[in-house]
């Protein structure tokens, strides 16, 4: 093997190995994301506690705001994360749990109801968005620990051919599309939903300016 | 030897070398995280002391947020953290305390106590959440100084007790003891779920109004 070679070689695995790496640290990452992210929503009657003890207004609201913040930006990080078990080629050539794809679409649902009901005012909207949270959880915890992360037991040697993606990449692609349609659904709902929304807001605001406005002429013109 | 065999080799390296590095380095900050988060919990009389000096209540409302805030969030940080003791494969192949999954399963029953109790104002729930911090450490601490961190220098039957302590030496009881940490976590996160389920997130249980 020349010298050359072996600068290709290098070459070639720094930019493959890279990816590799990039994409098995997020999914190892993930777990940590699922969990906190959990964590923060099902904390929130210990934050309440907490939060009625403030004597003051504004360390209420710079407790609840902060929390509000690190639990909803991790809720969309990791759906954003989440985002490679849509992605064909990595779904087919990589070790990912099966159900990656279905656990993101549950994140995405209980994000959608954030967005379309007041979850924090709101006991059974609050409910369902922690349901699809808790399936979605249940979903990435099952298939990460026992298959992706077990490939050294060979008792669950059956339950890791299963349920990683590149070992039954068919079962794995038809979850992966079945998702993606999923998603596609609901952002698309939440797009027209926004559309909406915006719509009648706007057109209310524009209809009482301009309804001052004549009643303003009106008073003038007397 | 190929150009492809060497390119599968190196990235076969580059991808195992870094996972390990990476739980490697999530297991050397541990220790650091567990003292950090006695200390905080520890430290609650002097802060309580810090804040009956406060002459503003803004400035002792800001400390008691800031303290809780952080040693809650360590104790987050713990549990997330000792999420590797969950799996087999890490287990069985890094140099890890036998019984850290147990000291995180501690570290997730005192989250537990904090969601369905008050551990701030109640001095029963207090207690648990001491005890619970202070079992969780020597199920942390123990294997780590007497097995991680022993194993090179002892020698006979304090190598023979190293060696059992620390999980890639004995890894049928770590991959057992991996089981039944993910059973204690998945019962705990059930309750958890159906508490939080139940009170519809609310902080306390709505009363009922049958008598």
């Amino acid at each position: 093997m020349k010298p050359d070679d072996v600068a290709t070689a290098i070459t070639n695995s720094l930019v493959q190995g890279g990816t590799q790496w990039l994409i098995s640290t997020i999914v190892a990452f993930l777990p940590v994301l699922w969990t906190m992210a959990l964590m923060l929503h099902l904390g929130r009657p210990y934050v309440l506690r907490t939060l009625r003890r403030c004597g003051l207004r504004l360390g209420a609201d710079i407790w609840w705001m902060s929390y509000l913040l690190m639990r909803d930006a991790l809720l969309l990080i990791t759906f954003g994360l989440s985002w490679f078990f849509f992605e064909p080629n990595i779904v087919y050539n990589m070790a990912l749990p099966i159900t990656g794809s279905l656990a993101a679409l549950f994140l995405l649902l209980s994000l959608a109801v954030k967005l379309s009901r007041r979850v924090d005012d709101d006991v059974n909207a609050y409910r369902l968005s922690t349901l699809f949270m808790v399936v979605g959880a249940t979903l990435y915890y099952g298939p990460l620990v026992f298959a992706i992360e077990a490939t050294s037991q060979p008792s669950l040697a059956g339950f890791a051919q299963a349920f990683t993606s590149n070992t039954n990449q068919t079962a794995a692609l038809v979850l992966m599309w079945i998702s993606l349609a999923g998603v596609a659904l609901v952002a698309a709902w939440l797009f027209v939903r926004a559309l909406m929304s915006a719509n009648r807001s706007m057109a209310r605001h524009f209809t009482k300016e301009k309804g001052e406005a004549m009643s303003g002429a009106a008073v003038g013109g007397e | 030897m190929n150009v492809t065999t060497l390119t599968n080799a190196i990235v076969s390296g580059i991808n195992a070398g870094a996972e390990q590095f990476l739980e490697g380095t999530l297991a050397a900050i541990l220790p650091v995280i567990w003292l950090a988060l006695l200390g905080l919990h520890l430290g609650r009389p002097y802060i309580m002391d810090m804040i009956d000096r406060f002459t503003l209540r803004l400035g002792a409302d800001l400390l008691w947020l800031i303290y809780i805030a952080l040693r809650d969030f360590l104790i987050l940080s713990g549990v997330v953290m000792s999420f590797m003791f969950l799996f087999p494969d890490v287990v069985s192949t890094d140099q890890l305390p036998l019984t850290g999954g147990f000291a995180a399963v501690m570290l997730f029953a005192v989250l537990l106590v904090k969601l369905m109790g008050d551990p701030d104002h109640n001095l029963r729930d207090f207690r648990i959440v001491t005890y619970l911090l202070g079992i969780g450490a020597l199920f942390y601490f123990v294997p780590y100084l007497f097995g991680v961190m022993f194993n090179g220098v002892a020698s006979g039957q304090l190598l023979t007790i190293s060696n059992f302590l620390v999980s890639n030496t004995n890894a049928t009881w770590a991959v057992a003891f991996g089981y039944i940490t993910i059973a204690l976590f998945a019962i705990m996160g059930a309750v958890a779920a159906g508490y939080t389920l139940i009170t519809g997130g609310r902080a306390e249980v709505p009363e009922s109004t049958s008598k």
